[in-house]
C-alpha cells in the first residue's frame, strides 16, 4: 500500500478540497443530487460498517477490512483445488506448479519449448518470471516440490499451503493496493463519501468470482487484474505513462488483458487528442510503452543469448536440423538461421505462438458466450474455421467499437469502468477462444461501478449484483467438477446477502424514491434469470440429464448465461451512452429510458 | 428505539458463512471423541453408555450431554449410518465431517439467542455497549478455534450459561436462572467451578428475604430445591436406578491425571513449573537440592506426572484449598451486596480462581473467565482495563491448540482482527469510571499487549528457523508463561476493581 501512494498526505488533502468543491458546485447547479441522508443501512454490508461512519478515520478501518477479506480468502483456500487427485493431467494447479518447476530448473531458452504436452508454458514472460520467483522461494522450503520431472502431479499438503500463500501474497502485493487506491480516487472523483467508498471496497474485494477462481480453483488472475486496476487508477490520477507501464505488465502477465487493450488505447489516445492535440504526451506514452515491452522481454532475450553462448540448445530433445519457425515463416527469408540474433527471434516467435494459440477451436469446453450458445441451436463445426474466425472477428469488432469510440471522443475518467466493462463483455461474448473463467474480466470493471456515484444505490447494485451472480453461476459446472459446491454456495450467497441481492433479499429492487416503472422493468429482466438459476440448481441436483443428452444442464447453463451477459453488455453500453452525454440532449431522455430496461 | 447496527443476526450469518468455509480445516481428536459418543448413544442401551470402552475416548460428560448426543445421532442416522458404529474408530467420511461441523454451527444458535436476550435486557445508554459485547462473544476467537476448528460444542453450552446469567437479572426469572444452570451442570460438569457464585447469589436473593438474611423464604427454597432435584433426577435418575452413579462419577472426575495438562494452561502452576525449570539451572549454585527422579522425567507436566525438581510438589488437596479460598473472597462481597453486576463479577472471579489454581486445568477453560467477563467488561473503563490483558492472554494461550500450518493464518489473523476491532470499539464505548483509574495498571496492560507481537513471532517463526524440531517445549512454555502473567495480572486487577466498586 505504502508503495503505491508514496506521499499519502498532501495530495490527498488537495484532492479532497477540489473534489468537495466540484461536488458542491455540481449540487448547486443541480446536475447531481447530494447523497440522501440515510437513517438506517439499506443492506447488510452497510450495516457492518455502520459504526464506522463519520468519526472513524477510513485508514483505521482499512486494516480491518484487509484482514477480514484475507480470512475469507484463506478459509476458502482450505478447500480442494482444480485437478486435486485427478490424474492423468490434473489441472490449473499442476500447470502453475509445473511452471515453477521448469522455470527454476531449466535454462531460460528452454522455457517455452520444454515438453509442451505436459502443461507447456503458454503465458507471457511476466508469468514465467513470477513462477521463477515463487519456485525459488518454494525450493528453499522443500526442494522436492519443484524437482524437475519427479514432482509432476505432486499433492503434498504443505505444497498446497505454499501455493495458496503465493496467490494470497501476490494478490496483496498487486490487486489489493491497486483496488484500494482506485476506489479512493474514483469515489472522490464521483463525489462519494469516504465511508461509502469503504463499503464499496469491501464489496469489490469480496467479489465471489475472483475468490472462487483464484483462491479455490487456483490461478493468479488477480495479478493481471491488479495491474489493470493500477492502469485505470493511474489514468484517474492523470499519470498516463504509468498507466502504460502497468498495462504492459498486465499484458505481460496474462494475454487475456487484451480484452482491455482497446479502451486503454482509446482513452490514452483520446486524452492526447481531446480537448486539444497534445503531441508530447502521445510521444511520451508511445515511448514508455515500447520501453516497457523491451524491459518485459529483456530477461528472456538475455537468457537466450547467454544460453547460445554456453551452447545450450532450446530443444535438446530434437535431433537433426533446426525446425522452421512456428509462425511468421516469411521471416526466414530475411533472417539467416546462423545470425547471432536468430535464436532470439525464434524464442520470441515461439513465445507468441504459445501465448496465442490460433490453431485452437472457436470456443473451449462450454462457455456462456454467443458462439457456444449458438452452437446449441445450430452446429457451427460444419463451417470452415477460417469463416468462423472471420465471423468472430467481425462480431467482436461490432460490439467493441461503439464503447471505444465514445471513450475516444469523451475521454472522461468517470467513464473508464463502464468502457472497460462494455468492451470486455463484447470480447467475452463474441471473440474467439473464450474460457469460462474469462468472465472475470468484464466482471472486474463492472463491479468497480459500486464505488462510483450512486454506486451503492438500488439500480447499480442490482445490475452489478446480477452480473456477478450470473457470472459465478456460469462457472458452477467448472467448480462442481472438482467438488467445490460448498465454497461456491457459501461465497456467492454471502456476497448476495451482504449486498442485499436475490436470492437473499429483494431490497435492491423495491425501495422508495424511484419510479415504479424503472423498478419493475429491472425486476422483469432480472427476475426470470434468478428463477432460472434457482430452478437449474434444483434440477441439476436432483435429476440426471437424459442419457442421449448428457450435457443438458451445462448447455442450459450456457444458453441462459449468454443471454444474461448480452443484457449486461447492453446495460453497460446504454449507461456509457447516457453518462458520456454523447448524444444530443433532446434525444437523451428518450434514449436513456430505452436503455434502462 | 432506533436499532443498533450491525445486528447480532447479521453477524451470525456472516460468521456462519466463515465457519462453513472452515469445514475442511484441521480437527483434533475431540472430533473422534464426539463421533464415538454419537455411536455409543445411538447403538447401545442406556445402561452401557458409561461402561463402553472400545474407543479410548469413553463417554465422560454428564448424562444430559449424552442425551443431547443421542438426539443428534437420530439425525446422523439419516446422513451416514456408518459413523454410528462403535467399532468404526477414526471414521471421518465427508458426510460425517459435514454433519458434525454443521451441528456445531446450528447448536450455536442457542448462543445467538442468549446473547439477544442479553442485549434486550440492557437499557438506555448501555444497550450499545451490550450489543458490542454480545457481538464480541459471538465472534470470539476462542469459540472459533475451539469449536469450529478444534471441535467441541462450547458455543451451545456457553449460550445456556449466558441465558442463565441474563435470567438472573430480573427478580421474576431468578428461579428459572437457577434451573437452567442446573441443567447446564448436567451437560458439562466443568461449570461446577461457577456453582459457588450461583449458590451464594440464589441463596441471598431467592431463598433469603431481601430485607434480612435471617428470614428464610420457604416457598422459594422448596421451588428451587424441587426443580433442581427434578433436573438432576431426569439426568442421573435412570442411571441411579441401576446403581451406576459411582461408575459415572469415576468417568466424570478422573483424579488420576496430572497437575498440568499436556499443554500448560496459563495458570499459576504454569508459572510454578517455569520457575522450577529455571531453578534446576540455578539450584546447584545456591545450594538447593534437586530431586534426581524429576529431572529424568521427559513427560513433565503430562498426564499422571507432576514431579517438580526443586519446588515442593503440589497435591490435589492444595489446589482445591487454594481454589476454594480465592472463590470465597469475592463471594463474601456478593453475599452482602447481591446485585447482578456483582453476581457476574463473582462468576467471573470463580472462573478465575478455578482456572488459576485448579488441578489438571485445560487451556480451553479460559472461556469460563472470558465469556462472563465480557458481559460486564464495558461497565466502565476500569473493568475494561482489567479485561484487556485477559483478552490478549486468553486467546494467545489457545494458539498451541492448532499447530498445523494451514490454520496458522486463520488463528493469528482472526485473533488479531478480533482484538483490534473489539479493543478499539470497547475503548470508545466504555464510559469513564467515577473513581480514578490505576495509572500503573493501564501502563502494564499496554506494555503487556505490545510484548505479544514478538512472542507470537518467535513461537511461530523464529523458533522453527533457529532450533528446528528441537526444544519444542520452549515456545509452549513461553506462550503459557506469558499468558499466565496476563491472566494473573488481569485477575489481580479485576479483584481490585471488584472490591473497589
Amino acid at each position: 500500500m505504502a508503495g503505491s501512494s508514496p506521499s499519502p498526505h498532501k495530495p490527498r488533502r488537495k484532492a479532497k478540497r477540489a473534489g468537495n468543491g466540484t461536488e458542491l458546485s455540481q449540487i448547486l447547479e443541480g446536475s447531481i443530487s447530494p447523497e440522501p441522508q440515510v437513517r438506517s443501512p439499506s443492506f447488510p454490508l452497510a450495516a457492518f460498517l455502520w459504526p464506522a461512519r463519520g468519526s472513524v478515520s477510513q485508514w483505521e478501518i482499512l486494516p480491518l477490512i484487509l484482514m477480514a477479506v484475507g480470512l475469507f480468502r484463506w478459509a476458502a483456500g482450505l478447500w480442494g483445488y482444480s485437478g486435486f487427485q485427478k490424474p492423468p493431467m490434473f489441472g490449473d494447479y499442476e500447470a502453475q506448479r509445473h511452471w515453477m518447476e521448469i522455470t527454476t530448473n531449466l535454462p531460460v531458452s528452454q522455457w517455452y519449448f520444454h515438453d509442451l504436452e505436459w502443461w507447456g508454458l503458454d503465458y507471457p514472460p511476466l508469468t514465467a518470471y513470477h513462477s521463477w520467483l515463487c519456485g525459488k522461494i518454494g525450493s528453499l522450503i522443500d526442494p522436492a516440490w519443484f524437482a524437475l520431472s519427479t514432482s509432476r502431479g505432486l499433492h503434498d499438503p504443505t505444497l498446497k499451503i505454499f501455493m495458496r500463500g503465493t496467490v494470497v501474497v501476490s494478490e496483496y502485493l498487486i490487486y489489493i493496493p491497486a483496488a484500494v487506491v482506485f476506489v479512493r480516487r474514483f469515489s472522490r472523483l464521483a463525489g462519494v463519501s469516504s465511508w461509502t467508498a469503504s463499503v464499496a471496497l469491501v464489496a469489490i474485494l469480496m467479489q465471489p468470482a475472483t475468490i472462487l477462481i483464484d483462491h479455490v480453483h487456483f490461478q493468479y488472475n488477480t495479478v493481471m487484474l491488479g495491474f489493470v486496476l493500477a492502469t485505470m487508477s493511474s489514468m484517474l490520477a492523470g499519470r498516463y505513462m504509468w498507466s502504460a507501464v502497468y498495462f504492459v505488465a498486465a499484458l505481460g502477465f496474462k494475454q487475456m488483458a487484451l480484452y482491455y487493450a482497446f479502451p486503454v488505447f482509446a482513452y490514452l489516445l483520446g486524452s492526447c487528442l481531446v480537448p486539444r492535440i497534445n503531441f508530447p504526451r502521445l510521444f511520451g506514452i508511445s515511448l514508455v510503452t515500447a520501453v516497457s515491452f523491451a524491459i518485459l522481454i529483456t530477461p528472456l532475450v538475455l537468457g537466450t543469448l547467454s544460453d547460445v553462448k554456453r551452447g545450450i540448445d532450446p530443444r535438446p530433445d530434437l535431433k537433426g536440423s533446426r525446425p522452421p519457425l512456428p509462425l511468421f515463416q516469411g521471416l526466414a527469408d530475411y533472417i539467416a538461421t546462423d545470425t547471432f540474433y536468430y535464436p532470439v527471434v525464434e524464442q520470441l516467435v515461439q513465445m507468441i505462438h504459445r501465448v496465442f494459440p490460433f490453431a485452437r477451436g472457436l470456443f473451449e469446453d462450454k462457455v456462456a458466450n454467443f458462439w457456444c450458445a449458438l452452437n446449441v441451436v445450430f452446429k457451427l463445426k460444419q463451417y470452415p474455421s477460417e469463416l468462423l474466425q472471420r465471423g468472430a472477428l467481425l462480431a467482436t469488432l461490432a460490439t467493441i467499437i461503439p464503447p471505444n469510440l465514445i471513450l475516444l471522443f469523451r475521454p472522461r475518467k468517470l467513464l473508464l469502468p463502464l468502457a472497460f466493462a462494455t468492451t470486455a463483455w463484447g470480447f467475452f461474448l463474441f471473440s474467439y477462444q473464450v474460457h469460462e473463467k474469462s468472465v472475470l474480466l468484464p466482471l472486474m470493471p463492472m463491479t468497480l461501478l459500486l464505488a462510483g456515484s450512486k454506486g451503492l444505490g438500488k439500480e447499480t447494485r442490482a445490475w452489478v449484483g446480477f452480473a456477478n451472480i450470473l457470472g459465478c453461476w456460469t462457472m458452477f459446472p467448472l467448480l462442481q467438477r472438482v467438488d467445490l459446491r460448498v465454497p461456491y454456495v457459501v461465497l456467492t450467497l454471502l456476497w448476495a446477502y451482504l449486498l442485499g441481492l436475490p436470492p437473499t433479499s429483494l431490497s435492491a429492487y423495491f425501495q422508495e424514491g424511484s419510479s415504479l416503472w424503472s423498478q419493475w422493468t429491472t425486476v422483469l429482466i432480472h427476475g426470470p434469470f434468478y428463477l432460472a438459476m434457482a430452478l437449474w440448481h434444483v434440477l441439476e441436483l436432483f435429476l440426471r440429464p437424459p442419457p442421449d443428452k448428457p450435457d443438458l444442464w451445462v448447455v442450459a447453463n450456457v444458453g441462459i448465461g449468454a443471454v444474461g451477459f448480452a443484457i449486461c453488455y447492453l446495460w453497460c453500453l446504454g449507461r456509457l451512452v447516457v453518462e458520456s452525454e454523447i448524444l444530443p440532449r433532446s434525444w437523451f431522455a428518450k434514449k436513456g429510458k430505452a436503455k434502462k430496461q | 428505539m432506533t436499532q443498533i447496527y450491525p445486528s447480532l443476526a447479521q453477524c451470525a450469518v456472516v460468521a456462519a458463512a466463515f465457519k462453513i468455509l472452515l469445514f475442511p480445516a484441521y480437527k483434533s481428536t475431540d472430533f473422534e471423541v464426539h463421533r464415538n459418543w454419537l455411536a455409543i448413544t445411538n447403538s447401545l442401551p442406556l445402561w452401557e453408555w458409561y461402561y463402553e470402552k472400545t474407543s479410548e475416548w469413553t463417554l465422560d460428560y454428564p448424562p444430559l450431554f449424552a442425551y443431547f448426543e443421542w438426539i443428534l445421532s437420530q439425525v446422523a442416522k439419516l446422513v451416514d449410518p456408518s459413523m454410528l458404529r462403535v467399532y468404526n474408530l477414526g471414521y471421518d467420511s465427508w458426510e460425517t465431517v459435514y454433519f458434525q461441523r454443521a451441528t456445531v454451527i446450528l447448536t450455536e444458535l442457542v448462543l445467538v439467542f442468549a446473547l439477544q436476550m442479553f442485549i434486550d435486557s440492557s437499557h438506555g445508554a448501555s444497550k450499545r455497549a451490550a450489543q458490542a459485547a454480545a457481538i464480541s462473544i459471538l465472534l470470539s476467537p476462542g469459540l472459533l478455534i475451539i469449536d469450529h476448528i478444534h471441535f467441541q460444542y462450547n458455543g451451545c453450552m456457553y449460550g445456556i450459561l449466558i441465558a442463565s446469567l441474563v435470567l438472573a437479572r430480573k427478580k421474576s426469572t431468578l428461579l428459572l436462572s437457577g434451573l437452567v444452570f442446573a441443567a447446564l451442570l448436567c451437560m458439562k460438569h466443568i461449570y461446577l467451578y461457577l456453582a459457588p457464585a450461583y449458590f451464594v447469589f440464589l441463596l441471598r436473593t431467592y431463598c433469603l428475604s431481601p430485607k434480612s438474611i435471617f428470614k428464610i423464604q420457604f416457598l422459594n427454597c422448596v421451588k428451587l430445591g424441587a426443580g433442581i432435584v427434578a433436573i438432576f433426577g431426569t439426568a442421573f435418575g435412570p442411571f441411579a436406578l441401576k446403581g451406576q452413579i459411582p461408575q459415572i462419577l469415576s468417568r466424570l472426575f478422573p483424579f488420576s491425571r496430572g497437575l498440568c495438562h499436556a499443554y500448560w494452561a496459563p495458570n499459576v502452576w504454569a508459572i510454578y513449573s517455569f520457575v522450577d525449570r529455571f531453578l534446576i539451572a540455578l539450584a546447584p549454585r545456591i545450594g538447593l537440592a534437586v530431586k534426581a527422579g524429576a529431572l529424568q522425567s521427559v513427560t513433565r507436566g503430562l498426564v499422571g506426572d507432576t514431579s517438580f525438581a526443586v519446588l515442593p510438589d503440589i497435591t490435589p488437596r492444595v489446589c482445591f484449598a487454594l481454589t476454594l479460598l480465592f472463590q470465597t473472597i469475592p463471594l463474601l462481597k456478593l453475599f452482602f451486596q447481591p446485585t447482578w453486576d456483582n453476581f457476574v463479577g463473582a462468576v467471573t472471579l470463580c472462573g478465575y480462581a478455578s482456572f488459576l489454581f485448579g488441578w489438571h486445568v485445560h487451556e480451553k477453560a479460559i472461556l469460563l473467565v472470558i465469556i462472563p467477563f465480557s458481559l460486564i467488561a464495558l461497565k466502565d473503563r476500569r473493568y475494561f482495563g482489567a479485561f484487556r490483558p485477559l483478552a490478549v492472554a486468553g486467546h494467545v494461550s489457545l494458539f498451541p491448540l492448532l499447530f498445523t500450518p494451514a490454520e496458522f493464518p486463520i488463528k493469528t489473523i482472526y485473533t488479531i482482527f478480533w482484538l483490534v476491532l473489539f479493543l478499539t470499539a470497547f475503548d470508545r464505548l466504555a464510559p469513564a469510571s467515577s473513581r480514578p483509574r490505576f495509572f500503573l495498571f493501564d501502563r502494564f496492560s499496554t506494555l503487556y499487549i505490545a510484548v505479544s507481537i514478538p512472542l507470537i513471532l518467535y513461537c511461530s517463526l523464529v523458533h522453527g528457523i533457529v532450533f528446528g524440531k528441537s526444544y519444542e517445549f520452549l515456545p509452549l512454555m513461553f506462550t503459557s508463561s506469558y499468558s499466565a502473567i496476563g491472566v494473573v495480572g488481569s485477575w489481580v486487577g479485576f479483584m481490585v476493581v471488584y472490591f473497589a466498586s
